[in-house]
């Protein structure tokens, strides 16, 4: 539009050629942007394909394992079965049309114990990764923020880095009777560590941010500038820290198993089938028993890794393009 | 006439970091007053210690020599609980970064009532929204603002923001640190609009720190001049403009470009040396070199 | 009189952003010649697409963005069609070289200063070794750095950030580029810094036949380096004429504003000038005149249709309906001629 118009022959009405109103108000409204950072956050998350398709599996596979005792024809996960023609235990039974998953060597229903298993490995999982998420935060919050208090925490930190944790993991479950909560509260005293490293690194780096000092100027409390300055800034990062925590705890709890310190017997876990299955893996009729469980594992360890990481990308501002 | 109040007194001041071989001494044997009613402007480059000194004022940095008094009352070091809220209420801040200095996760009325809920300055619900409203208008921005969040507004309407949290706590003075530097050239005018129309309408007494003397000159009513932690020049605005004696003033004056491209072509810039002051050896003395005009040589 | 030779003219160019889903259109219909051996300076305020519109220039425009019209010829190419990196590659460096904002992050810090100058020579010049070196050394005393050899040997932490543009900038000219474009070369620097940078840029120029392109906000800047001056308001070039066209005749009302509310022509006790108000959203369509709704002094047709360029004189025009015959006599604000007759133009 470089053109240079000596006469006007453009066509344009002459009577627009007159002051029009200004309107200061109207004025200042301009430049709004309604860019919402959760919005934008689920949005980048759903673009990933893979995380999507991960998440809806994972979310019917919760929802199967809540519902599962109350379908039709389930069958209890520790009653031990008998072979109606000669009135022994079913042993080691191969999946058939009655039992889905086949029986175990003592005739428990595969499928229920699976599913019950599931059940209680996601509760630990979720429990601890909850736990060691506030625990963690607390301290690392603390430790990050207030300076009279940073050398203090970080040779406690110090301290408990160096003691193993596996020996801390056996110590207790040896004194303490193996239980549930047992496992718990080990997971939860050494998981908490690692988290609060974490939340501490970030927190050094916006303590000294200018709105920060500025609520420090206005003379707002330690404990609320954590709460609604830095935590806030922090929630993407603290879910995938849960998100990951689910399978790490589950694969503790496999561990301790395979040592010998998991759950009794009567509490099905992933860890115990896993176990169970492992004893019989040798004989190749058998291996279903171990191919289920793994098969369960993986499917929620891979999930719950790709999509905590999917939601890490998605919450950093800088993806939101 | 009546001498004016003095309001903010600053003795001998001296803020260092670090330790023994690693100290570095950021402010320098700094004094000067800052009296009711008045907008002292204190400019210098990056790193000479004037935005450490707005710091140490309003109790973010510790100092290590020297006082700072308050209407009489020494507000640096350790302060009893009574007098560390009245700092928190009478002196306040604005930040140079419109981007930084809000918390993007909080609305704008959060933001701006932060300050009321740390000091229980108001009786009711009511009472508190109404603080806020008035604030709000007070900088020019609408009531209806306060339900949105920061990254929903321009630069200077952030600013805004960040004036309207200093006023609601009814300041007595305010330190503006580098206020407009961010900001574009039309926003700044707003800005600094906006600061003088407040002052005259709510009493306020401003500290100006600023790297620009060309802006200095027209909102300040004096201006101290300082360089690597000393105040080497003092006067009345006008008074320095036209007579600057400090060679570092002087450099400094005529190295702000003119925006007049005839005035430009014609202009020559003198450079400040150093070396030509040497403070390590023969201590500095502060001239009063005309009245109200002080220099250090 | 020599006739000034056109050597990058951009016509009409649009360049738009893909963000979040939405289309930004940064660029709108921008057009504008630089002349050889001139300082071009184009000023805006952040959102009118200055570094944006350079960018375009060198190929450096983000992922999300692109050319959607336009064009910008260079020596007979047209730039706009450039698609592959080894296309740019062509012109990044020999031909247009730009200098950043900040020197602090423009450097590598885990390279000698000596080093990142002698990439840049060997890359554009061809010399190695012990002969690229000498060129090195050169360079670095044409760009006022003191001990060159002492210097060479030092990484970009050692140097102060006045002595850490001079090197950008050493590495900018080791290119011989015809075009240099500097991004806002001083706006991190100290006021006596700028000076010393400034003064370098204009002797820099005469001694390699350079062509710059300053983009500022600061007018102080503008009046100091510019032969012309373009200013830009929401992605278009609104006024471009001369220095002494813009500084004292300016026609656009952004112009008016922009000159106005500057600080140091402000009188004490009294309020500045200033424009209420954002600059528009590039998101939505935008009718008439991008600064109408901001303008005390707008027409009716302002805010229905685009203002055309209009000529003032053969160096100046501007884009407001104010300059068309038919509209009514506007007077300039009281602040310009207050302005004018400060300055003795009038």
């Amino acid at each position: 539009m470089s053109t240079m118009l000596n006469k006007p022959n453009d066509g344009i009405d002459e009577t627009l050629f007159t002051l029009a109103e200004y309107d200061a108000r109207a004025a200042e409204l301009g430049g709004y942007s309604n860019y919402s950072y959760w919005r934008s956050t689920w949005q980048v998350f759903l673009k990933n394909r893979t995380a999507f398709v991960l998440m809806i599996i994972i979310l019917v596979l919760l929802i199967f394992t809540m519902i599962q005792p109350y379908l039709p024809n389930q069958k209890l996960p520790n009653e031990i079965y008998l072979d109606p023609a000669t009135k022994m235990q079913l042993r080691n039974h191969p999946p058939d049309a009655e039992y889905w998953f086949g029986t175990n060597s003592i005739g428990q229903d595969l499928w229920a114990r699976i599913w019950s298993g599931t059940r209680t490995s996601l509760y630990i999982g979720v429990v601890v990764g909850f736990l060691t998420a506030i625990l963690g935060i607390i301290v690392g919050a603390i430790w990050g923020y207030v300076r009279r208090l940073e050398r203090l925490f970080t040779e406690i930190y110090n301290v408990f880095d160096n003691i193993p944790t596996t020996v801390i993991l056996v110590l207790l479950t040896y004194i303490m009777r193996p239980s549930l909560s047992t496992l718990i509260f080990a997971m939860c005293i050494t998981g908490w560590l690692s988290v609060s490293r974490m939340i501490r690194n970030m927190i050094v780096i916006i303590r000294d941010q200018e709105y920060n000092l500025a609520s420090r100027c206005l003379g707002t409390p330690t404990g609320r500038v954590i709460t609604k300055n830095l935590l806030p800034y922090l929630v993407s990062v603290i879910m995938l820290r849960i998100a990951l925590a689910i399978p790490i705890a589950i694969g503790s709890e496999v561990f301790l198993t395979y040592i010998g310190l998991g759950l009794p017997v009567d509490i099905p876990s992933l860890g115990n089938l896993i176990n169970e299955g492992r004893l019989v893996m040798m004989s190749a009729s058998l291996r279903y028993q171990l191919f289920f469980p793994a098969i369960v594992l993986s499917i929620i360890t891979i999930s719950f890794y790709v999509m905590g990481n999917a939601f890490g990308d998605a919450a950093d501002p800088r993806n939101h393009v | 006439m009546n001498t004016p109040e003095k309001l903010l007194e600053i003795k001998n001041l001296s803020i260092e970091f670090g330790k023994k071989k690693k100290r570095f001494i950021a402010v320098n044997d700094v004094s000067f007053d800052i009296y009711k009613g008045e907008t002292l402007g204190l400019v210098g480059e990056s790193g000479s210690g004037k935005t450490t000194i707005g710091r140490a004022i309003i109790r973010i940095n510790e100092t290590s020599h020297g006082d700072i008094l308050f209407k009489g009352r020494r507000i640096n070091g350790k302060i009893d609980r009574a007098l560390d809220q009245e700092v928190i209420r009478k002196i306040q801040m604005i930040f140079q970064d419109p981007m930084a200095s809000l918390n993007e996760r909080a609305k704008v009325d959060y933001i701006v009532s932060e300050g009321l809920y740390n000091t229980r300055n108001y009786s009711t619900e009511e009472e508190r929204k109404k603080k806020v409203e008035q604030a709000l208008l007070n900088v020019g921005l609408l009531p209806e603002f306060a339900s949105r969040f920061p990254h929903e507004f321009s630069g200077g309407q952030r600013q805004r923001i960040g004036i309207a949290r200093t006023l609601v706590m009814e300041p007595e003075l305010i330190i503006a640190d580098e206020p407009i530097s961010a900001l574009d050239v039309s926003i700044r005018a707003q800005v600094l609009n906006l600061m003088n129309d407040l002052k005259k309408r709510l009493g306020l007494t401003y500290l100006f720190i600023a790297h620009d003397l060309s802006v200095v000159r027209f909102i300040t009513d004096r201006v101290a001049v300082i360089h690597k932690g000393r105040i080497v020049e003092l006067a009345e605005t006008e008074t320095l403009y036209k007579n600057p004696i400090h060679p570092y003033t002087r450099g400094l004056l005529s190295a702000i470009p003119i925006p007049n491209p005839k005035l430009e072509r014609e202009r020559q810039v003198s450079f400040y040396d150093p070396g030509t002051h040497k403070y390590e050896g023969d201590a500095p003395k502060w001239v009063e070199a005309e009245p109200g005009h002080f220099v250090l040589k | 009189m020599e006739t000034p030779v056109s050597i990058l003219s951009v016509k009409d160019l649009v360049i738009k952003f893909n963000l979040r889903g939405k289309t930004l259109t940064a660029i709108r219909e921008a057009s504008m010649d630089l002349y050889k051996g001139e300082s071009l300076a184009i000023v805006g305020e952040s959102g009118s697409g200055k570094s944006v519109f350079n960018k375009a220039f060198m190929g450096l425009l983000d992922k999300n963005g692109w050319v959607e019209s336009g064009s910008i010829l260079y020596k007979g190419k047209d730039l706009a069609n450039y698609k592959t990196e080894n296309d740019w590659l062509k012109i990044r460096g020999k031909e247009i070289a730009m200098v950043f904002q900040d020197p602090m992050t423009s450097l590598n810090p885990l390279k000698t200063v000596g080093k990142q100058v002698q990439e840049a020579v060997e890359l554009h010049q061809g010399l190695r070794g012990e002969a690229a070196k000498k060129v090195v050394l050169d360079i670095l005393k044409d760009v006022g750095i003191s001990e060159p050899e002492k210097r060479y040997r030092q990484y970009p932490f050692e140097f102060s950030g006045g002595m850490r543009q001079r090197v950008v900038i050493a590495i900018a000219i080791a290119c011989r580029p015809e075009v240099l474009i500097c991004d806002e070369p001083t706006t991190a620097l100290d006021v006596t810094i700028q000076a010393q940078i400034l003064q370098l840029l204009k002797g820099l120029q005469e001694k390699y036949s350079l062509t710059i392109i300053y983009i500022t906000h600061d007018l102080g800047v503008v009046a100091n380096v510019a032969d012309r001056v373009a200013v830009m308001y929401a992605g278009d070039i609104i006024e471009i004429g001369t220095a002494d066209d813009v500084f004292f005749d300016p026609q656009h009302p952004y112009t008016w504003a922009l000159l106005s509310s500057l600080p140091q022509l402000g009188i004490k006790g009294e309020p500045l000038y200033t424009i209420h108000g954002t600059p528009p959203n590039l998101f939505k369509e935008i009718k008439g005149d991008a600064f109408a709704p901001r303008n005390p002094r707008a027409l009716q047709v302002d805010f229905v249709h685009r203002p055309p360029y209009f000529e003032v004189s053969e160096t100046h025009k501007a884009k407001t309906w104010l300059l068309d015959p038919r509209a009514p006599k506007v007077e300039r604000p009281k602040s310009i001629e207050n302005i004018r007759a400060q300055w003795g133009v009038l």
